[in-house]
């Protein structure tokens, strides 16, 4: 009879979907075994979530309120939700494999000396839980289990699919964080937002991405645009980010982001190993590239061999003129 | 100020992983392998800092692992400057993160390092935890995926990338920051300064030395499964760009059914 706990990560307040579909996966687990799922909240405020949680499949809610945790800071978390694990005991810990939950997990699972599987795409439990998690970013996935009486959990958001909200309400219960003695070695001062609204490319339903077919940084202009009638992230081959035309927050790879969107097009990437495992497992490929040779075809579901500078911007017209 | 930058040889990103089917072990004898691509991101940032600072400070690399990690150690650590090198010798290949992070607290409270930094993760676990896990152990604040790092005497001003932003996160040292590509660019290693790494010290240790047990894993890999094989490529044949276009943008409404 697992009880999992669920950390609902929140910025300014604002609740992000992967903890929504944590709590509605867990519960299916709870469902089938016994059980029950928790959310945790930290935060200023409690705002709506014990309505929210309990429609996507929360028993109870947690929440410490607190001022000090209205905002991320590693170590205050850090002892928020151990606080919570000590006195409730849940046997798995889920949290979003974002910054946050990426930043937190290791420092939890440190603190508490249980398993911490990061990054992980699928829970089940049979007496015991196994959890599944891509390795070499995506060349091969593992299936890992724990052994530990706890572990903290990363997911990727969109892992799994959320089922229509029920009317159920979650318990809302109160913690006590034990932050009250607690001076954190080191503190956020500031969150900078990037300038004009990018789509992050881990949470972008349709990326575009660019690669050294592009030619030139100015053409990079070509990918925003036809990103920007889909509203799509904009992704980049390390080719064209080591050239300096590109950001490395859009570099889409094994030394950049894994990215799983609905539809990723790659324009004028020739997919290169290290390229491939960073996207295919994306649910639509579709390449563009001229040279009918390139490996990116392999990984494709649909694909054009033809001049990207005739082919991109022609596309972006046609999806314009859809409807 | 005595620095430790924790460094991993990982196998190289092109390298292709062959799996037919699910499998218990993962062959990983064909690998080439290298020093973690972020780690190098680590190395610079220390010997930047050193240069900035002056010859009281010291660079030490830590790795764990068999004599094969020796070569990344000598071409990527010390002969682009750090001053020695660790290697903690019991078998640990494939160990998780937390068994990693317990042996690497046993050597950075034995020396005592001011700021210690590492890859922001490893190119073939991708777990982003070891780091995270050794500051928590050492009891000292951390920064992962910093993309920026400022000091001014003992206090730090680090930027790190968060979802469509930034973090600008202040504390003092000792400190621990896992490094991002974008913090740096790292040096190549001159042949000279090859040969003469070969002349650095490199202290061999065990875990006994350290007078702690081998730590116990928490999880175990069970199967390796290779990923799930896609269809064959549609490819969209049309003389004429613009056509081929709007053929793509159908299927994509119509048969795929994602715009």
């Amino acid at each position: 009879m697992p009880n999992i706990a669920v950390f609902i990560e929140q910025r300014d307040g604002e609740a992000k979907k992967v903890a929504w579909q944590m709590i509605n996966h867990a519960r299916k687990i709870t469902d089938a075994s016994g059980g029950e799922v928790w959310g945790v909240f930290l935060g200023k405020d409690a705002g709506n979530n014990a309505a929210d949680a309990g429609s996507w499949g929360a028993h109870k809610l947690f929440t410490a309120i607190d001022e000090n945790l209205a905002g991320y800071n590693s170590e205050l978390y850090t002892t928020a939700v151990a606080s919570f694990c000590s006195a409730n005991n849940p046997d798995l810990v889920l949290m979003g494999a974002t910054a946050m939950g990426k930043d937190l997990a290791p420092r939890l699972a440190a603190r508490m000396d249980c398993a911490c599987v990061s990054d992980s795409i699928d829970v089940n439990f049979d007496n015991g839980f196994t959890i599944r998690r891509p390795v070499f970013a995506g060349k091969c996935y593992t299936d890992v289990n724990i052994k530990s009486n706890t572990a903290v959990v990363g997911i990727r958001p969109n892992s799994f699919n959320l089922d229509q909200p029920g009317s159920d309400s979650a318990t809302a219960e109160t913690f006590d964080p034990g932050i009250g003695g607690v001076t954190p070695k080191a503190t956020v001062a500031e969150v900078k937002a990037t300038s004009g609204g990018a789509i992050e490319l881990t949470e972008a339903d349709v990326i575009v991405s660019g690669g050294r077919g592009i030619k030139e940084a100015d053409n990079y202009k070509m990918i925003e645009e036809l990103a920007g009638v889909l509203n799509a992230g904009t992704g980049a081959s390390r080719a064209i980010v080591d050239a300096g035309w590109v950001d490395h927050s859009h570099q889409v790879g094994q030394t950049g982001k894994t990215v799983s969107p609905n539809l990723y097009i790659a324009c004028g990437i020739s997919g290169a190993i290290q390229h491939l495992a960073g996207m295919s497992s994306s649910k639509c490929i579709v390449a563009i590239n001229k040279d009918s040779n390139a490996p990116i075809f392999k990984a494709a579901t649909y694909g054009i061999v033809a001049d990207l500078f005739d082919v991109v911007p022609a596309l972006k017209e046609a999806i314009q003129s859809l409807d | 100020m005595k620095i430790a930058v924790c460094v991993k040889q990982v196998p190289d990103s092109e390298t292709r992983i062959n799996l037919a089917e699910p499998s218990a072990e993962l062959d990983r004898s064909g690998f080439t392998r290298v020093l973690n691509p972020y780690d190098a991101y680590a190395v610079e940032e220390a010997i930047q800092i050193k240069e900035k600072l002056g010859d009281d400070t010291e660079v030490t690399a830590i790795i764990i692992g068999g004599e094969q990690v020796m070569e990344s150690v000598k071409k990527d650590c010390l002969a682009v400057g750090c001053d020695k090198a660790i290697r903690v010798t019991d078998e640990l290949d494939n160990a998780e993160a937390l068994q990693i992070a317990k042996v690497l607290t046993a050597v950075v409270k034995r020396d005592g390092y001011d700021l210690v930094l590492c890859g922001k993760q490893a190119i073939d676990d991708d777990d982003s935890q070891v780091g995270i896990m050794l500051a928590e152990l050492c009891d000292m604040a951390h920064v992962s995926v910093v993309t920026d790092l400022e000091f001014d005497g003992n206090n730090f001003t680090a930027t790190r990338e968060i979802e469509g932003g930034s973090e600008v996160v202040k504390g003092a040292t000792p400190a621990l920051f896992t490094c991002q590509k974008g913090l740096n660019e790292p040096r190549l290693p001159s042949l000279p300064n090859i040969m003469k790494a070969g002349m650095k010290p490199v202290e061999l240790l065990t875990c006994a030395d350290l007078g702690i047990e081998v730590p116990a894993a928490h999880t175990e890999i069970t199967t390796y499964i290779p990923p799930a094989k896609r269809g064959e490529c549609k490819i969209i044949e049309n003389e004429d760009p613009a056509a081929a276009a709007q053929e793509l943008a159908k299927l994509l409404r119509e048969e795929a059914k994602i715009i």
